[in-house]
């Protein structure tokens, strides 16, 4: 097995300051080999978002730590997070991930901006451009750089920022219910585009609904009233 | 991808409110620049008058009041009268130069007109006036007129033509150089005709004086109010005191466009605070793929700065505009020529312009600073989390 690049100590989450509380992970403890594809399910308001959001670094826990490639990044500032989630991690959520007012094209390329000073990237207009429409090919939506959100379909829209997700050629690939808005065929094209850019090395970690796709990963946490079992 | 193209796509998004924001804001600013160019025209005017009265000081009834001294200055008539045998008793006196004045205002050709009576060679003398065409009148000339350059344009009169004054016809004999003062739009009648026509007979307004050794100016000022029961102010009293009332006009009336600026900036806060609401769900977006809390606090700095540069623009623009149609206006109903030198020339001031864009640039970044520290303070997972 390869080395864990994703990595939790009792992880614990509770909301809310005042009198209602809610405990949304109580102690997680979970290891995501380098290049992996897991999945995390579970039933809905159990913490599955929580778990994501923290191992992204969105979010601060209340208790534990979370490593990415052994760095705790419970410890990191604003900014180093920042700079952590523009280059060592993409993001997918449900719905609403693309900027309304821009394309399809400058929604990746503002990604791109956030992420210059990455060494594993060349920048520059002209090569930021030229890879964003190389990304956006990868997705099958080449004819769609100039589109606005509104003019594709759910689908199109998840594959644009699955496209965004990897601008800046990230380790980590979060998705959380990707394909949780979409309809069948829709979901089975962008499952296509996850498992084809797996294979390009990247360590994928989906929170999801759909058991076939459970069926095929790798690993599959289930977290239950925010305690994690491995299945 | 920059940060400029991102903060344009957003301001043009809602084109309804980034155009009632920008007028807000232009509003504000351009009744700025309208009061500012304004008054500082109605400054360079009074100036310029006062320098073209060619008088070392004012005599004046005792009880004349400060606004009357704004009166004088424009060529305005002024209630107060002296009686005329104070002028023989001024008038004796060792190394004074003196000469009366009789201004009332009469209807010529429909139009409220400036009517001052004056003594014919001593006027001429002591004003240094030059004639642009016809000839200058004399002393017993019962029933000619003295007019200034532009009043002859504005009410279409020429060298010979008659003009009706209280009932009375008068020819034009004459049409003075301009000098650029209120003589331009004044009508000059002999002191006696004067007199007679206004039923003022043996009173005049005031008298302007010369001395030939300014020196021993407190000396002549002693020996005048031994003899009369007037006041005297020097030109500089004079001009400091309407400048004195000017400039508090000015200042209330930039008061005035400071509260208009005050409710724009308000305006650029509240369209501000609800695009932060609105596009909470974006800046989460922005801080999950890499932005950082300065990345968004510019991108709505930015936005609100936009505002600024646009609407100062626009209200300079607007204001200038709106300063040369006033001054246009004020001296076209002719009840006041005070404002005729606020030409577009005297409008176009390049620091009032540079002033107004600064300042309307650092109200609106003033007014951005809270709505995008709000943004800034949002966690990616409160802005994501929100639906
Ligand atoms: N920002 C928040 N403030 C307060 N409570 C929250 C917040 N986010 C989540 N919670 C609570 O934490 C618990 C876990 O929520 P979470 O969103 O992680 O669930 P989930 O497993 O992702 O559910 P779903 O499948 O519906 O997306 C829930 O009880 C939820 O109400
Ligand atoms: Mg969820």
């Amino acid at each position: 097995m390869n080395k864990s690049i994703i990595k939790t100590e009792n992880l614990e989450k509770i909301y809310g300051k005042s009198k209602v509380k809610t405990h949304a992970l109580k102690g997680v403890n979970m290891e995501i080999p380098q290049g992996s594809f897991s999945c995390i399910i579970g039933t809905s308001g159990h913490g599955k978002s929580t778990l994501m959001h923290l191992i992204g670094g969105l979010d601060k826990p209340t208790a534990g730590k979370v490593f990415i490639d052994d760095v705790n990044i419970s410890d990191l500032s604003d900014n180093k997070l920042s700079c952590l989630r523009a280059k060592k991690i993409g993001f997918v959520f449900q719905f609403f991930n693309l900027l309304q007012n821009l394309t399809a094209l400058e929604n990746i390329q503002t990604a791109m901006m956030f992420g210059r000073g990455s060494p594993r990237r060349q920048s520059g207009f002209a090569h930021e451009r030229q890879r964003a429409l190389e990304l956006l090919e990868l997705v099958g939506l080449s004819d769609k750089a100039n589109a606005k959100p509104n003019e594709m379909s759910g689908g199109q829209q998840q594959r644009v920022s699955i496209a965004r997700a990897l601008a800046n050629d990230p380790d980590i690939l979060l998705m959380d219910e990707p394909t949780g808005n979409l309809d069948s065929k829709s979901e089975k094209e962008v499952l296509e585009h996850i498992f084809k850019i797996h294979k390009t090395g990247k360590t994928v970690v989906i929170v999801t609904h759909n058991k076939e796709l459970a069926a095929q990963a790798e690993m599959v946490f289930e977290i239950k009233d925010g305690t994690l079992s491995i299945t | 991808m920059n940060t400029i193209k991102l903060v344009c796509r957003n301001l043009f998004r809602r084109k309804g409110r980034f155009v009632f924001t920008l007028l807000g804001i232009s509003i504000g600013m351009a009744s700025f620049v309208a009061l500012l160019s304004l008054g500082g025209s109605m400054r360079g005017e009074v100036t310029r008058q006062a320098q073209a009265m060619g008088a070392n000081f004012m005599i004046m009834p005792e009880d004349i009041c400060v606004f009357n001294l704004i009166a004088i200055v424009t060529g305005e008539t002024i209630s107060e009268s002296l009686p005329h045998e104070i002028f023989e008793r001024i008038e004796v006196l060792d190394g004074i130069t003196v000469i009366p004045h009789l201004t009332q205002k009469a209807a010529v050709k429909d139009v409220p007109s400036v009517i001052v009576g004056i003594l014919p060679e001593e006027t001429r003398s002591f004003r240094e006036w030059e004639m642009e065409e016809g000839e200058y009148f004399a002393y017993q000339d019962e029933n000619a007129v003295v007019i200034g350059s532009d009043f002859a344009e504005r009410r279409g009169l020429n060298v010979g033509d008659e003009v009706t004054i209280r009932n009375e016809q008068f020819t034009v004999k004459g049409m003075l150089a301009p000098n650029h003062s209120n003589d331009d739009m004044t009508v000059f009648l002999p002191l006696s005709v004067a007199q007679r026509l206004f039923e003022k007979e043996g009173v005049i307004s005031y008298m302007s004086a010369k001395v030939d050794d300014m020196a021993k100016m407190e000396q002549y000022e002693a020996a005048i109010v031994a003899v009369a029961n007037v006041q005297v102010a020097t030109d500089e009293q004079l001009l400091g005191s309407v400048l004195a009332i000017l400039g508090s006009v000015n200042i209330t009336l930039q008061l005035v466009a400071a509260v208009a600026l005050i409710a724009a900036a308000f305006g650029i806060i509240n369209t501000m605070m609800t695009a932060v609401y609105e596009r909470r769900r974006e800046i989460g977006i922005l801080r999950a793929i890499g932005g950082k809390r300065r990345d968004v606090f510019r991108v709505f700095m930015l936005e609100s700065g936009l505002y600024g540069l646009f609407g100062g623009i626009a209200g300079v623009i607007i204001g200038l505009s709106a300063a040369v149609f006033a001054g246009e206006f004020i001296s076209q109903i002719g009840a006041n020529d005070l404002l005729k030198g606020a030409s577009p020339q005297a409008g176009v001031d390049v620091s009032v312009i540079v002033t107004a864009v600064l300042f309307s640039l650092t109200v609106s970044i003033g007014a951005g600073l809270y709505p995008a520290w709000k943004a800034a303070k949002l966690t990616p997972v409160e802005a994501i989390s929100y639906e």
